[in-house]
């Protein structure tokens, strides 16, 4: 441009752009090569900026990609993630296939995600998972690749990509990017799949020592209210009507109460067996602790007797959003060790505290509280301050309390009062509470 | 309770054992009892012997215990007591929204399977004579006049608490799901707003009871529903 500009304004005759010097004409020749070189120049360092710039975003991409994958908790949820990235990224669609325990491969979904490829060849993609190597399989169409995601010599699955026209993995700078984005995929897979194998490993331990504790529980704790009412009964069935009426009644008492301990007890190891098994998830819903409470001591209204129980609820505590059975079974529980372990008659408070974020709740008795250095204990598997105490018990209520707080986001502890017995404290978390405005005006 | 003809109950149990024990127990009351050991005789007994209640096991070998209530349903209104195993909790509440109307957890205890049975035959016969005053220990409620009384005195409630109540009223004694209540008071498409549920009962409770935190005629069954105390049950449980 610079030249015929100066053609027109310098060079004799002014404001043409004819051009009549020689002298003139050499300067307007260095300046067409000046411009040249000057704008091959400039054309170079834009490249430069575009291949940087397509660099910064590779690695911007690739640090979103290894973000995202950081917080991937299974194979679904990083198949999710690669196949959107990989969609996001080089606009193919692809699929991530995962090997069964018989080392077939299958799609990790029921349902395809967004952005999923469909049928591809499970076959192709079996051999590629076999023999170890990247396949790319010509359709008349389209083509489709299969890269094995291998970590340490093992193949953690297939990822199935198909390149639309002219988006081929052309470039070596391309195709190094790609690899990466292969390898923070395995990388993910390998991690997930150690923390599963360290998980199972820590199940089995734990499901072992559970094992020879029950064992141990059963053979104490079962057979010792067995043994009174086949005693009792055994008197009945076969004495021919010899005892007195008062004397069959006493039996058939010890038959009854026998029995109803043992109910308990099977239904207290059930539940920690299930809830150590991972089968007790919390079913949360919306729930008024004052109802919860009321169903605890309803529920416990033949032990309670004539005990005084004082309840100090706040009137418009909020809602708790928990599972109400089972927190109901943690009330359950620490109302019938109060009754269980302090003098009959003596008081039991239940009170509510809210707390910022949080929900106290206490239940506190009037016994001899937990001894000094056995406030953690007391919540440990099959843990029983008195082993050989008259009161049944394998020593698991408290633990289930706790699992199930804890599965809550929640605390439970317990502290001695002064002067006073135990006092259990628990904590759940506030939720905001759903909104009730429109509901005066619907049902009326 | 008319004494000229006994009630006749249908115990639909798989148990054998847990049968005999059923039969002993309700022919001791004077009750008349059929038995069938599974779903499929139960149905048809239900259509010969038309009995006046049915006890119903969940854990049935031939059908399960929501698509069998749900076939009683077709059939008649009578009413149906679900017996359930603890781990059964998920089946007892999907029993009971399919229109059995009260459910007793094994193992329980004879007195607990009187009260029920009672509670039930009472529903029948309350429906039979369309009641007009529902009483129970202090509280009265007056269903033609829509009032509520505690020990004499009148106590104001809004209409949607006044819904909750007469609908509880209707099955004095016996549990009524939150989607039953749900669905009668707020409309079907509510049936999961249990939060609804729970301020409304808080404040049902706090009007009718002395203590909301242990009340005597509004009980609470954690994850199932609630139940309006009926007097005689009142008086069986020590208070």
């Amino acid at each position: 441009l610079s030249a015929p500009v100066f053609a027109f304004y310098f060079a004799h005759p002014i404001f043409s752009f004819a051009i009549n010097d020689l002298e003139n004409i050499i300067g307007l020749g260095v300046m067409i090569v000046v411009a040249n070189v000057t704008s091959n120049f400039l054309e170079r360092v834009h490249l430069q900026a575009e291949i940087s710039k397509q660099r910064e975003n590779r690695a911007n991409t690739l640090y979103e990609l290894s973000q995202a994958l950081s917080d991937a908790h299974n194979q679904q949820e990083v198949a999710r993630i690669a196949v959107s990235h990989i969609y996001d990224d080089f606009g193919a669609m692809s699929v991530l296939l995962f090997p069964d325990h018989e080392f077939h491969l299958h799609y990790p979904h029921e349902m395809p995600l967004e952005h999923s490829l469909r049928n591809i060849n499970l076959k192709i993609a079996q051999q590629t998972y076999q023999q170890h190597r990247v396949i790319q399989a010509s359709e008349p169409i389209c083509s489709i690749t299969y890269f094995p995601l291998e970590r340490s010599q093992i193949i953690q699955g297939v990822l199935a990509i198909k390149l639309l026209a002219g988006s081929d993995l052309a470039s070596p700078e391309l195709i190094t990017f790609f690899d990466t984005f292969l390898n923070l995929i395995s990388q993910t897979l390998e991690r997930l799949s150690l923390t599963e194998l360290a998980n199972n490993a820590n199940l089995q331990a734990e499901t072992e020592s559970l094992r020879n504790a029950l064992l141990s529980a059963i053979s104490h704790d079962l057979r010792t209210p067995l043994t009174r009412i086949i005693g009792a009964s055994t008197a009945l069935v076969e004495s021919n009507a010899d005892f007195s009426a008062e004397a069959k009644l006493d039996f058939n008492r010890v038959i009854l109460d026998e029995a109803q301990r043992m109910s308990e007890l099977t239904s207290k190891i059930l539940d920690m067996a299930r809830l150590t098994a991972g089968e007790i998830i919390p079913h949360k819903e919306w729930n008024a602790l004052e109802e919860i409470v009321g169903s605890a001591l309803n529920r416990l209204e033949k032990n309670l007797g004539t005990r005084p129980i004082r309840t100090l609820l706040p009137d418009n505590l909020p809602l708790l959003w928990i599972d109400g059975v089972l927190v109901e079974q943690v009330l359950t529980n620490l109302i019938e060790n109060a009754i269980k372990y302090t003098p009959a008659g003596s008081p039991i408070d239940i009170s509510a505290e809210l707390l910022v974020g949080k929900l106290a709740i206490t239940v506190s008795d009037y016994g001899l509280g937990i001894p000094q250095g056995m406030e953690e204990k007391v919540f440990d598997k099959f843990y029983r301050l008195e082993p050989e105490s008259h009161q049944g018990g394998v020593g698991l209520g408290l633990t289930l309390c706790r699992a199930i707080i804890e599965a809550h986001g929640g605390t439970i502890h317990v502290a001695n009062q002064y002067g006073k017995g135990a006092l259990f404290i628990i904590n759940l978390p506030i939720h905001e509470p759903p909104n009730l405005n429109c509901l005066q005006g619907m049902a009326e | 309770m008319t004494d000229e003809i006994k009630p006749l109950i249908l115990v639909i149990e798989d148990d054998p054992q847990t049968r005999r024990l059923l039969k002993t127990n309700l022919c001791n009351r004077g009750w008349r009892v059929i038995e069938a050991e599974n779903g499929k005789s139960g149905l048809l007994l239900v259509k010969s012997d038309s009995p006046d209640l049915v006890i119903l096991d969940l854990g049935l070998p031939d059908i399960d215990g929501i698509s069998l209530t749900k076939r009683l349903r077709q059939l008649s209104d009578l009413p149906i007591l679900i017996l359930s195993a603890r781990s059964q909790e998920q089946n007892k509440i999907m029993a009971l929204d399919a229109g059995a109307d009260d459910y007793l957890t094994k193992p329980f205890s004879t007195g607990e399977l009187h009260a029920r049975l009672q509670a039930l035959l009472r529903r029948v016969m309350r429906t039979m004579n369309n009641m007009e005053i529902f009483q129970t220990g202090e509280l009265t409620v007056e269903l033609a006049r829509r009032k509520v009384f505690v020990a004499g005195n009148e106590v104001h409630i809004t209409p949607i608490e006044y819904r909750l109540l007469s609908i509880l009223v209707r099955h004095a004694g016996l549990v009524v799901t939150h989607r039953q209540l749900l669905k009668e008071v707020w409309g079907g498409e509510h049936i999961h707003d249990q939060h609804y549920l729970r301020v409304y009962m808080g404040q049902l409770r706090h009007k009718l009871e002395i203590n909301p935190a242990r009340p005597r005629y509004l009980r609470t069954e954690v994850g199932v529903g609630y139940r309006l105390v009926d007097d005689e049950e009142t008086n069986q449980c020590h208070f």
